[in-house]
């Protein structure tokens, strides 16, 4: 390997911190508790950094949870019904919410801000409404059904498995959005969220970038969902609660909004935080912290937490002059 | 024939006597768009903390739920004024995500104080005319709705003339019509804003009171479904536009009963949504909306 590959601080800091995720396991294996919120935070990284994603193109989404239980939801029907591996259906439920992303991001390109944030909140709605109600005698209805396991349990280590599992999905879906973005079709995508007019002037027509990033989005925020249910074992209409859509946007811009460091950072950070509060045993009041932590982030420090380092080293030469 | 109509005009009249609490929501978000041409998803929040005030205050003093309108309707204000000044002015004119961003944050402060204080089961407290109906030919009316009929009337017509009539009313129709203009005529926006998103707030309040009244139950997160629906009203009825909100708030109030009536209940919160986003694929910038570009 180049050795002048690690100079670059933030290539050896991307290596250590996978370095860190590979070897943690060794030390914390043994305690099921830990091991269980790291796989839950791998997965939600996925899924924030899926959120996050949709933000390239100039969009948002309120209402995530919508493709994040599409994709569960397609997964655990495909897995539960006809008895495929879980491995297996993952895809499927990734694919199932790319479709439905891709028909729900037609009605939504050519909205903006906060039209866009009630129209995919409002998805989100729906499609819970006829899980539980037209579509009740597939789905369970509110009951929901058990779903197999990502690894069967029975198989001894099988939580350490399903984290090196994973982990691998995790990093090759960064490594996938790190190309996209460094792609022809990123620096439309970035053309597209600074100057959707100029872009078009340039020859650049936003509706299938902006199609594709939604499509992409709703694909891996569906992974995320099937690993989630895969984990438990379990999937009811809960998934498409608001809880769920709101998560990704609090750990992304916790993290720092557009970046590709930003979900992951956010995710681990406000995980940790929201855990140990949890170890505290704070219910409501741990809510209430991670909000008073989201306002003060967005007045104090817009660009997130991968920004903190460049802020202090600003108000550092500020004091210095 | 004849007992179907009289369902029908029973229904119309619960969507009636709902899209009122929405008509409320719907003004106040109205008025602090027009304004500050900022969104408070948190704006729910307000009908919530609305309702939880209303309870206690029934619970310790025990008066008539609709004389505590003078102390639900105050508190929210101020509580509006403070959540405009410590969390929007900072971030006003930096973008429209961040609004929408900070009202999250917002929601989970609002919902669980009220959970830690209250717990969050889910409550509900009874009129003292509940077990009263009046008569209107075929139908039965109870006495709670119509009130609260009138009360949504009164409350937008003493609206009305504050915005018409007084001098701070005024200033916020200039600062609404022409920010800069309302500036340059030495109006202080920042204290309209503030004001205004207080009054939003109030009117939150008001129509918490009134839920509370009107039986239906009550947790610490019913608030952001109905502050939705508000929006859709505002989408339905044109941004800024009070007579709009009125007429928006009734249609999504009969749409969902019927809808209810005809569905299953648990269509009523999705079938505001798909009319939302029926208009909104048909004209992206809203059914009055003017294109911006």
């Amino acid at each position: 390997m180049n050795t002048s590959l690690f100079r670059d601080p933030l290539t050896l800091a991307t290596a250590i911190v996978v370095l860190i995720a590979f070897l943690i396991p060794l030390f914390v294996g043994s305690n099921l508790y830990y091991l269980t919120v790291l796989v839950l935070m791998l997965i939600f990284i996925i899924y924030a950094s899926a959120w996050n994603f949709l933000t390239f193109s100039g969009q948002g989404s309120l209402g995530h949870a919508a493709f994040f239980g599409l994709g569960a939801y397609g997964a655990s029907l495909m897995a539960a019904r006809l008895g495929l591996p879980s491995i297996l259906t993952l895809l499927f439920g990734g694919i199932f919410a790319a479709v439905i992303g891709v028909l729900i991001g037609l009605t939504c390109v050519r909205l903006r801000e906060w039209f866009l944030a009630m129209v995919t909140f409002g998805f989100a709605v729906i499609i819970q409404t006829l899980v539980v109600s037209q579509l009740a005698p597939v789905t369970g209805g509110w009951d929901g059904f058990p779903v197999p396991k990502l690894v069967p349990s029975g198989i001894q280590g099988s939580l350490m498995i399903e984290y090196y599992i994973i982990l691998i999905i995790t990093i090759a879906t960064i490594i996938l959005f790190r190309w996209l973005l460094k792609s022809r079709i990123g620096l439309a995508l970035a053309a597209i969220r600074e100057n959707e007019i100029e872009a078009r002037a340039a020859g650049i027509n936003p509706v299938p970038f902006k199609l594709f990033a939604f499509g992409v989005s709703a694909f891996f925020a569906g992974i995320a969902g099937s690993l989630e249910i895969a984990h438990f074992g379990y999937v009811t209409p809960e998934i498409f609660g608001i809880d769920l859509s709101f998560w990704p946007i609090i750990y992304s811009i916790t993290g720092g909004l557009g970046t590709l460091a930003g979900p992951v950072i956010g995710t681990i950070v406000v995980t940790l935080l929201w855990d140990g509060l949890n170890a505290m045993g704070l219910t409501y009041a741990r809510f209430i912290i991670i909000g008073v932590l989201l306002v003060l982030i967005i007045i104090f420090l817009p660009k997130g937490l991968v920004s903190l380092p460049a802020e202090i080293r600003k108000r550092m030469k500020r004091k210095d002059t | 024939m004849d007992v179907s109509i009289s369902i029908l005009s029973q229904v119309a009249f619960w969507g009636l006597y709902s899209g009122c609490i929405y008509i409320l929501l719907a003004t106040g978000l109205n008025l602090i768009f027009g304004v500050m041409k900022i969104v408070n998803f948190a704006h729910g929040e307000f009908l919530m903390l609305g309702t939880y005030i209303t309870f206690f205050l029934f619970v310790i003093t025990g008066f008539n739920p609709y004389v505590l309108l003078i102390g639900s309707v105050p508190v929210l204000i101020v509580a509006g004024v403070i959540v405009e000044r410590l969390c929007f002015r900072p971030i006003l004119g930096t973008g429209k995500l961040n609004e929408i961003f900070i009202s999250l944050g917002l929601i989970y402060i609002f919902q669980n104080m009220v959970a830690l204080i209250w717990t969050d089961e889910w409550r509900s407290m009874k009129s003292p005319f509940s077990d009263i109906t009046i008569a209107l030919g075929p139908v039965q009316l109870p006495l709670d709705y119509l009130i609260i009929i009138v009360v949504t009337a009164v409350i937008l017509v003493l609206l009305h003339f504050f915005l018409k009539r007084t001098p701070i009313g005024k200033a916020i129709r200039a600062t609404s019509q022409n920010r800069k203009g309302a500036m340059l005529m030495g109006i202080n926006v920042e204290k309209i804003n503030m004001l205004t998103f207080g009054i939003g707030a109030g009117l939150a309040g008001a129509a918490g009171t009134l839920w509370a009244v009107s039986g239906q139950v009550f947790n610490p997160y019913m608030g952001s479904i109905p502050a939705i629906k508000g929006f859709a009203i505002i989408i339905l009825g044109g941004l800024g536009s009070i007579p709009g909100a009125i007429v928006g708030g009734l249609a999504i109030g009969m749409v969902e009963n019927f809808t209810a009536f005809t569905l299953g209940g648990s269509w009523k919160d999705a079938v505001s949504f798909i009319l939302l986003i029926i208009i909104l694929v048909v004209k992206p910038t809203g059914l009055f909306g003017e294109d911006e570009e």
